[in-house]
């Protein structure tokens, strides 16, 4: 069975956010104004979290990105009226904009808060919808939206692998963020495949998830910092 | 319930449909739109080119889908890069499609910053000035033209220097990161270069205060050295890290954050720590007692010519800088001096990296020989893993050049932005501005050409930069953006952006091994084909239309022949190769150590059409045994007491002694400035051009957590004693001036700083820019203006 | 009032006649108030046509915070709405004959309140447009659809327990002929309080009222699992149902007080709410506000003790933190008041009963906004930034429009029907009585003189 996973070796992650953009440019994320930025209605689908604690010189801190954790056990899935959001066959959870009645209980029941709200319908100005990525669909308003570990890549991924008649292989499908990641901090693969990375990664001893015991079963692992 | 396929699909092509609206029915490409009649298959494409945003020059990877770019990646083959890229690389693509985007050159029309332009085609702006540089030319004033030119290595600086040394004028003004470092490498090495790091192979990266993450030379190298071979892609699984990192700083940086030891300094003391811990190692015996011995000069006491005994490095050391008095200037404990002097040891080879963050500074010229003289304590010249100074790729030259009459006696003429420091080259485009703004009568320059240069938004001193370009009679931009400078232009001559245009983009002085990345044309100008002309292309034309000695000096139809010619060099050089998988470059690597090379193609053509397809050429074997990349100082040894500068403070006749510590405890409690100005760069050396993509100017950072506005960082405690709360609107105010930023309480904030992000701007366009502010203290010796001497102090706005 | 009508009340039965004068009498401070409430109303309808056409980012809803006033007043009205029906029945199935008065003004609230209730969720979707979709892509396995389930059977529910015992009055308006006959003759639905429907009606009555009972119960149980059912701190909650239920019913006993003191001073009808009537309201709102502590104080005890580190965050938040002032004007209105007021029988009058239960729906909105909004803001997660709430003034407007649009339909309900029981004050002066004392006598034990003659 094909488990679509993710590990993030936080020894390597520099707060760097190329994710990030990278994240943004792959699934037409739009900016907000600055007066909604500052609300809080940012969007980052993928988000290096970061921690301070200490005072000066004595500082330290904590990088975290964050994507969907894509759980086997999703609290979103479980609550929503509609189905909209979904499990689905190779474990990554979908979103149907198109059905999506937007009352926002999944974003509500989501333990990592990856869910995000079209509070206005995105915007962008005439000329940057040059660089939309015409496979991926402008969420409308009033609809949640969140990472979908690149699922369209699958997609077109399964379609080449299919049509030149050999299997897939993990360089096939990457999403955004780990085809990008400056120090390979971010590795993907299936989980459940011998022969792809994390496969070996998930089992290391650093290896955690976030709020395991929460009973998400998440697909993200983490590879805990060493020193 | 979960939900089939085909609804996903509709979902996808529902929204799809509404995207074909806005995008003018145009071919659209789109599995999920097949039911649609008008559907027709569209092209995509994967091209590989270079980024050139920053100095970084990193490897990317484009997608083009229906002659739009959509999506900007690393490409893989990239040796420096790996694959990898940074934010600004990748939101690339709101730049090309910015809405405020210059896509034909524009000609004032009606008084000068009044803001009405004139659309003209390429051709007529080529026409244009090139009718005003022939007039000048021929009123016998070729050095009355001007070029303040921006970073750009490699062959636009060739054809720019070409350009204008055809044309008679030695006023080819670089306006770009002067970092400083070349001075120290001139003074020790007698190699006036910036050095190179081979972080990738170092044990301990002992970092002064470089923002290696965030706006080094190339946070890539710096990231792809952190990161190790672990994890990479379709490779190994090994999990070994890069070398440690320690990064000592003023303040609590990204880099600092990330980096495995951080250690906080009072500002302007790096050069005191940098020997405090050369005293730990003098003291330990932790040098290389052999490389000092072979190599070094200056290290033990000496008898001049005159038979006067002469201090030396090891007695100085010694004598002045005792782990206890260090800590007390520094504020870095004595546990932590000797432990990091003891982990520089452990983890060899170790490198001390430093740049603008020592040396811009008063005392920086001190302070970054003391750096180095770790990096020469510890045999670290010129080893794996250690500071190197890179070779250049191997390009043919540009064809000779042939200077007429008034050529060479332009050239002749000294150069108005002449400096007259006694090391390095100072400010050259302050002196400009002040040479022109000071002239009561007629300006030295007549015409003035700026080439990826804003002096109003990045100097020092805007002021005088405003009063220099109203004495200009003609200015020309180049900039394909309406920026602060550009819009004083009387012409605009908007460049293509990377991704429409070639250019070359050799690797930047950080990075050990040449490299020569090519960047290619990706999409169509985005004016289409005729109404936008790249620089390095117009220059071409431009010396055509000259004509004369100026043409035969640039004898190429455009920039893309130019480079071509230029990689027969590369070609006939018998190294490297073209840029290859991760395989290819180690195989590539272990022959030329072998002192092997096979050539890999029969003829240039196809060298060249792969060279493009891959992204570029490298040359990944640095030969260590050459003793000239050493020192080239007239004794063929390092000088650790530079002999230049000891001269230069005698006739200086000030009294001041080398290595001395500049550095009191000066307490500014209570005084009218309080606080001092930390500035930094955010993203990326050219963190000036960050509101031209807004996916950064809406998250600059990851911390602190920010949008759009531009802050200052204070910390709590600082922050509660003046009564101010996170997110208020600040005025920070010098001797100088003030701008407004909104306050962001930051733990990572030392107490008495205020950290001051530089390259922000208001969405609205206000400035707010730290560098303003500064106040004209200066290193004497190499009159680089000081960024970290300055004080001020907060108010609510 | 045409002479005609004033005639024909005239002749009607003194009870007949003082309750059924506010359908055929209208001052002009009801035009007044009316007006105002329907200005009010059509404001908010204006914010929310803003809100539908440029989407929720009018509202000062963000991330994490993505619940608010629409939210909190979707649990305060729902609670509210359980007044009537809830304790109408449960009245009327204990026996309590002090309530005959009461009961239907108390369902009307029910009624009314639960319409304005249940379009708080609509109001707050991002997509009203597909609304439908919850019947058409229903997903059992939501709490949400489970609740769209119990508030439709519990609004059809309450409208029929409304309508049935309302049947017999209908008929006596109609029978008068002082307004609308053709209306009444139409709700009557040719009833002629024969004994056999007279027998009928109250079957029907008896049954509905023991039915309606768990269906309230259920509505507000799965309002409170809605939020339980996340694994949100302070959210994740077994003790949710009963205490949403309970918390329902404290708020609905608080607005059954309101509108009696209201309705009385308004309609004169101080012989039928009499002192009595708010002793007795007022001794159960005092119960309520122990029972409101109780649970209270068991659930946050069990946070506080357990201590989780998540839990924690939310817990200090709303105790000391940010929420602490309306966490604590919340105890205040709650319990505070209403135990100082309630527990002195001098209190207990319409006037103390207002005042304590002015602060219990004051205490009990907040508790709403103490449940929803500190949670939103703190997400369980600790490396989240925190995030905050300030109703913008889309959100304000809508909630006045619904107060305002809430009043104003109650008051021109008071304008059709009687909003005291005509027929059931005539039972209890016909049959009651009577049946009570026997009632009562059959609790006792038989005499012992009469036993030992009959030895």
């Amino acid at each position: 069975m094909t488990r679509w996973g993710m590990v993030i070796d936080l020894d390597r992650c520099t707060g760097c956010a190329a994710c990030e953009v990278a994240c943004k440019s792959e699934n037409n994320i739009a900016t907000v104004s600055p007066e909604q930025a500052d609300l809080g209605r940012t969007f980052s689908w993928m988000k290096v979290m970061a921690q301070v604690n200490g005072d000066f010189p004595d500082t330290t801190m904590r990088f975290m990105p964050r994507p969907c954790m894509q759980c086997d056990n999703p609290p979103c899935v479980k609550v929503c009226p509609v189905s909209a959001t979904y499990l689905g066959e190779e474990g990554i959870v979908g979103q149907i904009y198109a059905r999506c009645i937007g009352c926002r209980y999944c974003a509500n029941a989501c333990p990592y808060t990856v869910k995000y709200f079209n509070w206005y319908a995105p915007e962008w100005p005439e000329t940057a919808r040059h660089a939309l990525n015409p496979d991926v669909s402008v969420r409308p308003k009033g609809v949640i939206e969140k990472c979908t570990f690149c699922h369209h890549r699958l997609q077109r991924a399964k379609e080449e692998a299919r049509s030149d008649g050999r299997e897939l292989q993990e360089e096939d499908f990457q999403p955004a963020c780990a085809e990008v990641c400056p120090t390979t901090a971010i590795v993907f693969g299936d989980l459940d495949n011998p022969r792809h990375r994390v496969h070996e990664l998930k089992q290391d001893p650093r290896a955690m998830r976030l709020m395991e015991e929460l009973g998400t079963e998440p697909k993200v692992y983490y590879l805990t910092p060493r020193a | 319930m979960t939900q089939s396929r085909r609804e996903f699909l509709w979902s996808a092509g529902a929204v799809g449909a509404a995207w074909a609206l806005v995008r003018n029915g145009g071919v659209q490409w789109s599995a999920s739109e097949a039911n649609e009649p008008e559907w027709m298959p569209g092209t995509e494409a994967r091209t590989n080119s270079t980024c050139l945003l920053c100095p970084s020059r990193c490897g990317i990877r484009g997608r083009v889908v229906d002659g739009n770019l959509v999506q900007i990646a690393g490409n893989p083959l990239h040796p420096m890069s790996q694959g990898g890229l940074c934010p600004r690389g990748i939101a690339g693509v709101q730049m090309l499609y910015h809405p405020n985007r210059l896509t034909t050159p524009l000609v004032r029309d009606g008084a000068r910053g009044a803001g009405h332009w004139k659309a003209i085609t390429p051709e007529g702006a080529v026409a244009l000035l090139g009718q005003r540089l022939q007039a000048l030319r021929a009123s016998g004033r070729p050095e009355a033209l001007a070029v303040l030119a921006g970073y750009c290595a490699g062959s636009m600086e060739d054809v720019w220097r070409r350009f204008m040394q055809a044309y008679g004028s030695p006023n080819y003004i670089a306006d770009d990161y002067n970092d400083g470092t070349d001075v120290v490498m001139d003074l020790m090495h007698g190699i006036p270069r910036r050095p190179a790091y081979d972080l990738e192979h170092a044990g301990l990266v002992l970092s002064f205060g470089t923002p290696l993450f965030e706006a080094w030379w190339s946070p890539l190298q710096a990231y792809v050295a952190f990161g190790g071979p672990g994890h990479s892609r379709g490779e190994g699984r090994s999990q070994r890290l890069g070398p440690r990192f320690v990064q000592i700083d003023t303040r609590f940086s990204r880099t600092a954050a990330r980096a495995h030891e951080w250690v906080g300094i009072t500002p302007g003391t790096y050069g005191t720590l940098a020997l405090g811990i050369a005293y730990v190692l003098i003291k330990e015996q932790l040098i290389d007692v052999t490389f000092i011995a072979e190599h070094v000069d200056g290290f033990e006491d000496w008898r001049d010519k005159g038979g006067d005994l002469q201090e030396g490095f090891r007695s100085l050391v010694l004598r002045h800088y005792r782990s206890e008095e260090v800590s007390a200037v520094t504020g870095v404990s004595v546990e932590r001096i000797v432990s990091l002097a003891k982990s520089m040891a452990e983890h060899r080879p170790a490198v001390a990296v430093f740049g603008a963050e020592v040396l811009a500074d008063s005392g920086g010229l001190f302070a970054g020989l003391a750096v180095q003289s770790l990096n020469v304590l510890m045999g670290n010249i010129n080893r794996v893993g250690g500071l190197l100074f890179s070779d250049r790729a191997p390009v043919e030259p540009l064809v000779t050049a042939s200077l007429d009459q008034p050529a060479r006696a332009g050239l002749d003429v000294r150069p108005v932005a002449a400096t007259t420091a006694p090391f390095g080259g100072g400010d050259p485009a302050l002196k400009l501005a002040q040479a022109v703004a000071g002239e009561g009568g007629t300006s030295p320059v007549d015409v003035l050409l700026m080439y990826y240069a804003n002096p109003l938004a990045s100097s020092t001193h805007p002021e005088v930069w405003s009063k220099a370009l109203s004495h200009v009679p003609f200015v020309v931009s180049f900039s394909p953006f309406l920026d602060e400078s550009a819009r004083h232009a009387d012409l605009i001559l908007p460049d293509l952006l990377p991704y429409e245009r070639w250019q070359d983009a050799p690797a930047p002085s950080s990075y050990p091994f040449p490299v020569w990345g090519i960047a290619q044309p990706l999409v169509e100008p985005r004016g289409g084909k005729k109404s936008g002309m790249a620089t390095g292309d117009a220059l071409l034309a431009l010396a055509q239309r000259i004509g004369g000695t100026v043409a035969k000096s640039l004898p190429y139809t455009s920039m893309e022949e130019l480079l071509k010619s230029r990689a027969r060099g590369l070609y006939a050089s018998g190294r490297g190769m073209v840029l290859g998988s991760a395989f290819e470059r180690g195989h590539s690597r272990q022959m030329e150590e072998r002192g092997w090379w096979l050539p890999q193609y029969p003829e240039f053509d196809s060298f060249w059409s792969d060279l493009v397809d891959n992204g570029g050429w490298a040359d990944l074997f640095h030969d260590v045994t050459d003793p000239a990349r050493l020192a080239l100082t007239p004794s063929g040894r390092i000088q650790l007491m530079p002999v230049r500068l000891r001269d230069a403070l005698a006739a200086e006749g000030k009294g001041r002694t080398l290595y001395q510590s500049t550095k009191s405890a000066t307490t500014t409690a209570g005084t009218q400035f309080p606080l001092r100005l930390i500035p930094y760069r955010v993203s990326t050396l050219a963190s000036g051009t960050l509101a031209l993509e807004p996916w950064l100017a809406e998250q600059p950072t990851v911390f602190p957590d920010t949008h759009w506005v531009p802050w200052v960082e204070l910390s709590p405690k600082t922050a509660q004693q003046m009564g101010l709360h996170d997110g208020v609107a600040v005025w920070v105010i010098s001797s100088r001036g003030r701008y407004r930023a909104r306050l962001k309480v930051f733990p990572g904030a030392a107490p008495q700083n205020v950290n001051a992000p530089y390259g922000l701007a208001y969405p609205d366009g206000e400035s707010a820019n730290p560098l303003h502010l500064l106040d004209e203290a200066a290193e004497p010796l190499t009159s680089v203006s000081a960024w970290y001497s300055t004080f001020v102090r907060l108010e609510r706005a | 009032m045409r002479s005609d009508i004033a005639a024909k009340l005239a002749s009607l039965p003194p009870d007949e006649q003082v309750l059924l004068r506010p359908l055929v009498v209208t001052t002009s401070r009801f035009y007044i108030a009316a007006a105002i409430l329907g200005g009010i109303l059509l404001w908010g309808l204006f914010a929310y046509y803003l809100q539908v056409h440029k989407g929720l980012g009018g509202t000062g809803l963000n991330r994490p915070e993505y619940w608010g006033i629409y939210i909190i007043d979707f649990v305060f009205f729902i609670g509210i709405s359980h007044a009537g029906t809830l304790i109408s029945a449960i009245l009327r199935v204990s026996k309590a004959e002090w309530r005959r008065s009461i009961t239907r003004s108390a369902e009307f609230i029910t009624v009314l309140v639960l319409g304005f209730g249940a379009i708080q969720p609509i109001i707050d979707l991002g997509r009203p447009d597909r609304l439908f979709n919850v019947i058409f892509h229903a997903h059992l396995r939501s709490p949400l659809l489970w609740d769209v389930t119990s508030i439709g059977l519990y609004f059809t529910a309450s409208t029929i327990y409304l309508y049935i015992p309302m049947i017999p009055d209908l008929a006596i308006i109609r029978d008068s002929g002082i307004k609308a006959t053709w209306f009444y003759t139409f709700l009557a639905i040719g009833y002629q309080d024969t004994p056999t429907q007279r027998a009928r009606l109250e079957r029907i009555i008896g049954v509905l009222a023991i039915v309606v009972i768990p269906i309230a119960i259920s509505v507000h149980t799965i309002i409170g699992w809605i939020f339980a059912m996340t694994l949100r701190p302070m959210w994740h909650s077994t003790i949710f149902g009963p205490y949403f239920v309970m918390g329902a019913i404290f708020s609905g006993i608080a607005a059954i007080l309101i509108a009696m003191v209201v309705l009385r001073r308004a309609y004169g009808l101080e012989n039928y709410f009499k002192p009595i009537h708010f002793d007795y309201m007022g001794r159960l709102l005092l119960l309520f506000s122990l029972l409101w502590f109780y649970f209270t104080f068991a659930e946050y005890l069990t946070a506080f003790y357990g201590a989780e580190p998540a839990e924690m965050r939310t817990f200090w938040a709303k105790l000391t933190g940010p929420f602490a002032v309306p966490f604590w004007a919340m105890v205040l209105g709650c319990f505070v008041i209403p135990l100082g007021l309630m527990s002195q029988k001098s209190m207990r009058t319409p006037r103390g009963t207002l005042i304590a239960s002015i602060a219990v729906v004051i205490g009990m909105w907040l508790e709403r906004y103490n449940i929803v909004v500190p949670t939103s803001v703190n997400p369980r997660w600790d490396m989240e930034s925190l995030g905050h709430y300030f109703p913008s003034w889309v959100e304000l407007s809508i909630l006045a429009g619904t107060f305002a649009g809430f009043i104003l339909l109650y008051m021109i309900a008071t304008k059709f029907f009687p909003i005291v029981s005509i027929w059931e004050m005539k039972e209890g002066r016909e049959q009651s009585v009577h049946e009570v004392a026997v009632r009562v006598a059959g609790y006792l034990p038989e005499p012992l003189v009469a036993s030992a003659r009959s030895e």
